[in-house]
């Protein structure tokens, strides 16, 4: 035994024992979801079975799109995606506010996280009884209305945190160049914060997709969105695990796409070289 | 026309302090003027008032005759480079360079014509379609001054353009932007913390402490002539050596200077009616580091014996550290600023000069440039210039 064999072998034990480890873990994290996917291509009265596949069939997934929860879908993207539109302006107009000037001083910074502060279900009766009397509830309107309100703080903090990363040499050289403040603002400081932007919008998108307190009590049948669809699967004849575990894996398949992006973004540079 | 008058400008903070207090400095059209001064003393932040990103709290600027404290930045006509160079990251070099142009509503064609312009005289022309993160250092510096060439300002404000770069490239860029002035004719202030830069680039120097102007002057006269203390230090590499001194009558009619280490200089003939009237007062004698010599060239240089701290060689001279050795006393010079350090002086000599560390060697100070401050106001005792008189 040379003398490199007796180093590399204690090396060896430790990578071998470190890569057991995250094995491990793996399995722990991904076997779940896994076993979704699994179930969601097994027939509904096969899908308790112990084999891993015991039959193959995509019935789950057109059955389940062929009934409301297609409808739930396209509910939740519109949803999804009207409350990040109509909350990312005010959003990136109150954050660049915060991180630029002295607007409303440092209470106001905190006076908007109030909502975030309280329980979701002491919110959720005073705006049922507030959009039935504008008659928004049972209405997508009403859900973009909800999501974008409960997310405008979350969404504010954030881009107000990149904002501030932003080197304020940048205005102030665009506004030399001619641009006004708000002009400093369209043309540099949106355009230079476009991840951060992207990266919120995605955080909305995720966080819209996903609540279910609110949709459950404003929405109605028509316009259901998934969380909320995914529930109506649990009937008076049990769960109908195989079609929720196909309902899972199209709720999931957006979120998949957009932390891809998400990370692409957040970890792109902010100012990528204007200033050394 | 761009002259820039700033009538005792001031700028208060929330806090109650001052960043800019009283500036009153007037710049005629198409000086290059540098403002010097340690970090926090204000320079910079003259600079925004001027430019009109910072607010002025009391006083008036006028640019061209006419006041524009309430005139915005896009209205001044004047282009700022930043030591970030705040070049936009999302816009290609011909973007960054016609932004101020597109702003103003030029026509396209102008537009091309005055960045092909630019891009000759700064050597851009191939990097016009690369993004800021794809350009060395040095090359973002110039498309920083290449945007605000393009557009033609009455006047430049660079702050501290040239900090970023390393000292090669920042000798060269130096040199690069004194002959734009000269080309461009056009006025500049350019804000610096580096003397170098300040005595070699600018017809005047200004040199700002505290948010005040301390002193304003052609480069050669400020260095030569410097109205207290924090100027005579500031404005050399190594600084003027201030000596703790009391200031006495000699044998005849002559006057001389004894440091508290007990060595003797007598002040030149030149020099007694200016200090005549402070005899018999404590005093700070200055003495720039240039001025110690190895030997006695001149009949009037006097000889002091100096302890070696160190010896420094910097490849074309030597720099001694040491301290003077008291010839009456055997003591030491105490450390102005108090406490038990030793007060250590520095020699420009030759290349050629060594001297083992400890060892006491014979310099000869040329005693004519001397200064001698007052101790309570750290301000100079005004004795006739040698600039003027030589000139």
């Amino acid at each position: 035994m040379t003398s490199m064999d007796r180093n590399e072998r204690p090396a060896f034990r430790r990578r071998f024992g470190l890569h057991f480890g995250l094995i491990v873990v793996c399995a722990i994290v991904l076997l779940p979801p896994l076993w979704v996917l699994r179930t969601s291509f097994v027939p509904e009265q096969l899908s308790y079975s112990n084999e891993l596949m015991p039959a193959f069939t995509t019935d789950n997934y057109s059955a389940l799109l062929s009934s409301r929860f297609g409808q739930s879908y396209l509910n939740s993207l519109i949803v999804a995606l009207g409350s990040v539109l109509l909350a990312l302006p005010f959003a990136a107009t109150t954050g660049y506010a915060f991180a630029r000037f002295r607007t409303g001083g440092r209470w106001a910074r905190f006076a908007v996280l109030a909502t975030q502060m309280l329980p979701p279900v002491a919110l959720v009766l005073p705006t049922f009884t507030l959009f039935r009397s504008l008659e928004l509830s049972n209405s997508l309107t009403g859900l973009i209305i909800v999501y974008a309100a409960l997310n405008l703080p979350f969404l504010t903090w954030i881009l107000m945190g990149f904002f501030e990363g932003i080197p304020v040499d940048l205005e102030w050289a665009a506004m030399t160049d001619g641009a006004t403040a708000w002009g400093a603002f369209w043309r540099i400081v949106l355009p230079v914060s476009m991840p951060g932007i992207a990266a919120a919008g995605v955080l909305g998108f995720i966080l819209a997709w996903n609540e279910f307190l609110f949709a459950l009590v404003l929405s109605g049948p028509k316009t259901a969105t998934i969380p909320v669809a995914l529930a109506a699967l649990q009937t008076s004849n049990g769960v109908q695990i195989a079609k929720v575990s196909a309902g899972v894996v199209l709720a999931i398949l957006p979120l998949v796409v957009a932390s891809r992006f998400i990370q692409r973004f957040i970890v792109q540079g902010l100012t990528f070289g204007s200033v050394k | 026309m761009a002259s820039i008058e700033l009538d005792r400008v001031s700028k208060l903070y929330g806090n109650g302090n001052y960043g800019v207090h009283e500036v009153d400095l007037t710049i005629p059209d198409g000086e290059f003027v540098i403002f010097l001064g340690p970090s926090g003393c204000g320079k910079s932040t003259t600079l925004r008032m001027i430019a009109g990103l910072e607010s002025i709290s009391s006083g008036d600027l006028r640019i061209g005759g006419k006041s524009v404290a309430n005139v915005a930045p896009r209205d001044r006509n004047v282009a700022v480079v930043f030591q970030s160079y705040a070049l936009y990251p999302h816009m290609s070099v011909r973007q960054n360079m016609a932004f101020g142009l597109t702003m103003r509503g030029v026509d396209a064609a102008v537009i091309d014509a005055k960045i092909a312009d630019a891009a000759n005289l700064l050597g851009l022309q191939n990097l016009l379609g690369r993004k800021p993160a794809a350009l060395s250092g040095g090359q973002r510096q110039r498309v920083a001054l290449g945007r605000a060439i393009v557009r033609e300002p009455a006047a430049f404000l660079l702050d501290e353009p040239l900090s970023n770069l390393d000292a090669q490239l920042r000798a060269e860029m130096r040199l690069e932007l004194v002959k734009l002035h000269r080309r461009l004719g056009r006025t500049i202030v350019h804000v610096t913390h580096d003397q170098v830069e300040a005595m070699t680039m600018g017809d005047r120097i200004c040199i700002m402490r505290d948010g005040r102007l301390v002193q304003a002057g052609r480069p050669l006269e400020v260095y030569a002539d410097p109205v207290n203390t924090f100027v005579a230090r500031f404005l050399a590499t190594p600084p003027m050596n201030l000596i703790p001194a009391t200031l006495q009558p000699a044998p005849g009619e002559g006057l001389s200077v004894l440091t508290d280490s007990g060595a003797v200089l007598a002040v030149p003939v030149r020099h007694h009616n200016a200090y005549g009237e402070c005899v018999g007062r404590r005093v700070i004698l200055g003495v720039r580091a240039e001025d110690f010599h190895e030997s006695p060239d001149k009949p009037d240089w006097q000889k002091i014996a100096v302890r070696v701290v160190t010896v420094e060689a910097l490849g074309a001279e030597n720099v001694l550290i040491g301290q003077i050795a008291g010839q009456a006393t055997g003591r030491d010079d105490a450390h102005p600023a108090g406490g038990d350090k030793p007060l250590e002086i520095a020699a420009r000599l030759s290349r050629y000069f060594t001297a083992p560390v400890g060892s006491i060697v014979e310099l000869y100070i040329d005693p004519l440039p001397m200064h001698l401050f007052d101790p309570e106001t750290e301000l100079v005792i005004a004795r006739p210039s040698l600039m003027r008189a030589t000139r």
